[in-house]
């Protein structure tokens, strides 16, 4: 039986919003797939394009970002820029050739534990389908 | 409709001013088809300046890209207006970098010279091979007449015209303090055929084309520092602490590079070409460019480059901006 | 020198057996021409010259210096290069990588480039019909110069001949021979007649006696501003400039593994000699073009004694401003 693929998922979570959820997911004992990995941010509106990216290129087999609901960011209106950004980035992503299963975005609110559980098991049933990352991932182009 | 008289006489009074540093505009080059940008500071000068199918740059380029040197001691900086000859794309382009305030209404002269198409020097290369002596060359309704050592050739203008004219919508500058001649019509339409015909294709083919492509990338920068868009003082590729970008050239880095500028251009490129014209690999970056261009266009109703007094795309939202994908 | 010629019909075979040798040749990517391994069955295109030079064979544009780990204490040398024959090198690129290899064997050997260098046998071909804005003769070379190169190949109508120059050179003859018949003297001659015609087609030119010795003359003259203001600052005369070596030296981590690499640099961006301080001693186009110019044609004259440039003409052809080498020595020369 063949071992089936562990996809590396890196997730980019706001600090007010979504981290809280994830951390009330922990709290109530929800399980869910391991193989993601979080980096915290304060705001969705600071996430650079450039980040998601970047995680590919470090070996990211998909990328998550996630944010509180729209009209309840800490910060007013971060997840409103970038909810416009990250529609832009992922018609580019997809149009060079990035499945569009490697790249989600969602909205978590604190309370959302139970939701965060479910995301979390979405994207990583998505990038598992589309398998391992190789196409622009930095070590495996010849060194 | 080019009235060349006009053109010097408007170049000459424009730089006689005492407030007007310089005026940039076209003259032509050393060689066959080439065309040079000119910086004219002397009324005399005037007499170099042309405009015809061959003045492919995009001069508003060099409103953004001069370097703010250091001011020597004693002395202040000079702050005189530049005047600035423009198409239909670059007058857009003048239009975006004003409505992202890199730089003011007041600080340049828009002197619009509404535009029936330039030549792409690779068409009109394959058309006249080797030739070195100059040449010019003139609109002539739905062609372009050429004047090359061996007589006068006709082209009809579908042959040798960028794809980008072939599909331009704003022909005549969208904002100018003089308008030279009369409009011109607007004949193209776009339909935004070569970024469907890509869209179209499968996953794996668009990973092999774009791969392709950008295996030839020798990161020249040409790209970026022609952009009229690209003007950020910090570039992200000049920048070594955090390394985000390395400088190696490989698939990884060249495809993060270009994936950066062209999301950097989201909701800002005006579709002026010059990227693709400059790059000497013939990579095909309005292909690249477009697919924002367009996704723009339809998801957000927005075009940049048109209305002074519009927002940029990702400076601003809408409480009800689309959120389809997110779960 | 050892003189055979090779019949077109059997061109194709000729290639195929270089094939075994790790050809590179001119090969179209797109629609561009560069210096590629050349795959069996795939021919060879008609061309001028490529875009990128061949220069990128024997220094490449990233290199590994060496490859480290966090924790250890040794590095690991990249492994050896292979034996490389590059067919379709023009004698103008030949000659720019005599000069490159001059300066990397100036003071310090450079194993790297050294190492490559020694391990590829350049075949060249010498051009019938050169560009538009080839000045190859204004500047010591020719449209069938024999400086750095292992054999020459002149194209005689029906058949090749092929003239071998070093010992590298006549080598690889010697393991083309059964594919190869003798040349005659009238092919000598014939070959000796087309390069002669070939000068005399060169149309653009420039006299650069007294340039090296006076260009620093012109240190705060007003013409390197004139020349440079349309300059974007980009790198395409650079990185496609056959003669142009400059580098820099970058580590590159990922986790716990890294490489130190070097790239090419261009001394034509902003940030070429940008000092930790923040001053930069060259800090418009205006200097950068200066001490390009200067550096091609005076500072390499002094160290070398010769000017650093071959004329192919790439930067010319290429430079998206038209900023043309040949114009800024004609104003060089006016202002002298």
């Amino acid at each position: 039986m063949s071992e089936q693929f562990k996809p590396n998922i890196v997730a980019f979570l706001c600090n007010w919003c979504s981290y809280a959820g994830a951390d009330l997911a922990g709290t109530s004992r929800i399980q869910y797939p391991a193989n993601i990995h979080v980096i915290r941010v304060m705001c969705t509106g600071r996430i650079n394009p450039l980040f998601v990216v970047n995680a590919f290129q470090q070996g990211a087999d998909g990328v998550l970002v996630s944010g509180c609901h729209p009209g309840d960011c800490h910060y007013m209106e971060g997840n409103f820029f970038a909810r416009r950004r990250f529609t832009m980035m992922r018609k580019l992503l997809e149009y060079v050739g990035v499945e569009p299963e490697r790249f989600h975005m969602s909205w978590v609110s604190a309370s959302e534990g139970a939701k965060w559980k479910d995301v979390v098991e979405e994207v990583v049933e998505s990038a598992q389908k589309v398998g391992p990352f190789d196409q622009f991932r930095r070590n495996k182009i010849n060194w | 409709m080019v009235d060349l008289e006009k053109l010097r006489t408007v170049a000459k009074e424009t730089v006689s001013r005492d407030d007007v540093k310089y005026l940039i505009g076209w003259r032509q080059g050393t060689y066959g088809f080439r065309v040079s940008p000119h910086f004219m500071k002397e009324p005399e000068e005037a007499e170099k300046l042309i405009f015809s199918p061959l003045c492919s740059n995009n001069l508003a380029t060099y409103l953004t890209s001069a370097e703010k040197l250091p001011v020597p001691r004693g002395e202040e900086p000079d702050t005189r207006k530049v005047a600035l000859m423009v198409k239909g794309c670059d007058s857009r382009a003048v239009v975006q970098q004003i409505v992202e305030q890199g730089i003011k209404r007041e600080d340049v002269i828009i002197i619009g010279c509404p535009c029936d198409g330039v030549v792409d020097l690779n068409k009109v290369k394959e058309k006249f091979p080797n030739v070195s002596e100059l040449v010019q060359a003139r609109w002539n309704n739905g062609s372009i007449i050429f004047q090359l050592p061996q007589g006068e050739e006709e082209v009809p203008r579908e042959d040798v015209l960028a794809d980008k004219c072939l599909t331009c919508c704003y022909p005549n500058p969208v904002e100018a303090d003089v308008m030279l001649w009369e409009e011109v019509k607007t004949r193209g339409s776009d339909e935004f055929a070569d970024v469907k015909e890509m869209e179209a294709k499968s996953i794996q083919e668009k990973q092999s084309y774009w791969q392709d492509k950008f295996s030839t990338c020798i990161r020249c920068y040409s790209c970026r520092n022609v952009c009229p868009m690209c003007y950020c003082e910090d570039c992200i590729l000049d920048r070594l602490n955090p390394n985000w970008i390395f400088r190696s050239v490989n698939a990884s880095e060249n495809m993060a590079f270009h994936l950066t500028r062209a999301f950097h251009l989201a909701g800002r490129c005006i579709e002026c070409g010059e990227c693709e014209r400059v790059c000497p690999v013939d990579i095909p970056l309005m292909k690249l460019n477009r697919k924002l261009y367009k996704e723009t266009k339809e998801i957000f109703a927005y075009e940049p480059g048109l209305d002074l007094e519009s927002k940029p795309l990702l400076a601003s939202y809408r409480p009800d901006d689309q959120e389809d994908f997110i779960l | 020198m050892y003189s055979m010629k090779l019949r077109k019909e059997k061109f194709d075979d000729f290639v195929a057996a270089l094939g075994k040798q790790n050809l590179y040749a001119p090969q179209k990517k797109g629609e561009t021409l560069v210096f590629a391994p050349v795959e069996t069955g795939s021919s060879l295109p008609e061309f001028s010259n490529t875009t990128v030079p061949p220069k990128n064979i024997v220094y490449p544009q990233t290199e590994t210096l060496y490859c480290f780990q966090a924790g250890e204490t040794d590095i690991s040398l990249p492994e050896g290069d292979e034996e490389k024959v590059v067919f379709g090198v023009r004698p103008c690129d030949a000659r720019a990588m005599a000069l490159v290899d001059s300066l990397f064997s100036w003071d310090v050997d450079d194993p790297y480039y050294l190492e490559k260098r020694a391990k590829t046998t350049l075949v060249g071909f010498a051009c019938n019909e050169p560009d538009i804005n080839c000045f190859c003769t204004s500047v010591g070379g020719g449209p069938a110069s024999t400086e750095g190169l292992d054999v020459l190949v002149t194209d005689l109508g029906e058949t090749y001949l092929l003239q071998s120059l070093t010992e590298k050179g006549e080598k690889l003859c010697q393991s083309m021979e059964e594919l190869l018949e003798k040349a005659e003297e009238d092919d000598l001659q014939a070959a000796d007649k087309l390069h002669e015609e070939a000068r005399q087609k060169i149309t653009r030119e420039i006299n650069t006696e007294g340039i090296p010795n006076k260009l620093l003359e012109l240190w705060e003259s007003g013409l390197w501003s004139e020349i440079s203001e349309p300059c974007l600052g980009c790198g395409i005369c650079t990185y496609l400039c056959p003669t142009c070596y400059c580098f820099d030296i970058q580590d590159e981590v990922e986790g716990s593994d890294g490489r130190r690499c070097r790239m090419w640099d261009s001394c034509m961006f902003g940030e070429y000699t940008l000092h930790a301080s923040g001053h930069n001693p060259r800090p418009s186009n205006r200097e950068r073009t200066r001490n390009r110019v200067n550096h091609k044609y005076s500072y390499f004259v002094e160290k070398f004694g010769k000017i650093a440039c071959v004329g192919c003409g790439r930067c010319i052809n290429l430079c998206p401003v038209n900023i043309d080498i040949l114009n800024i020595l004609t104003k060089v020369k006016e202002a002298l």
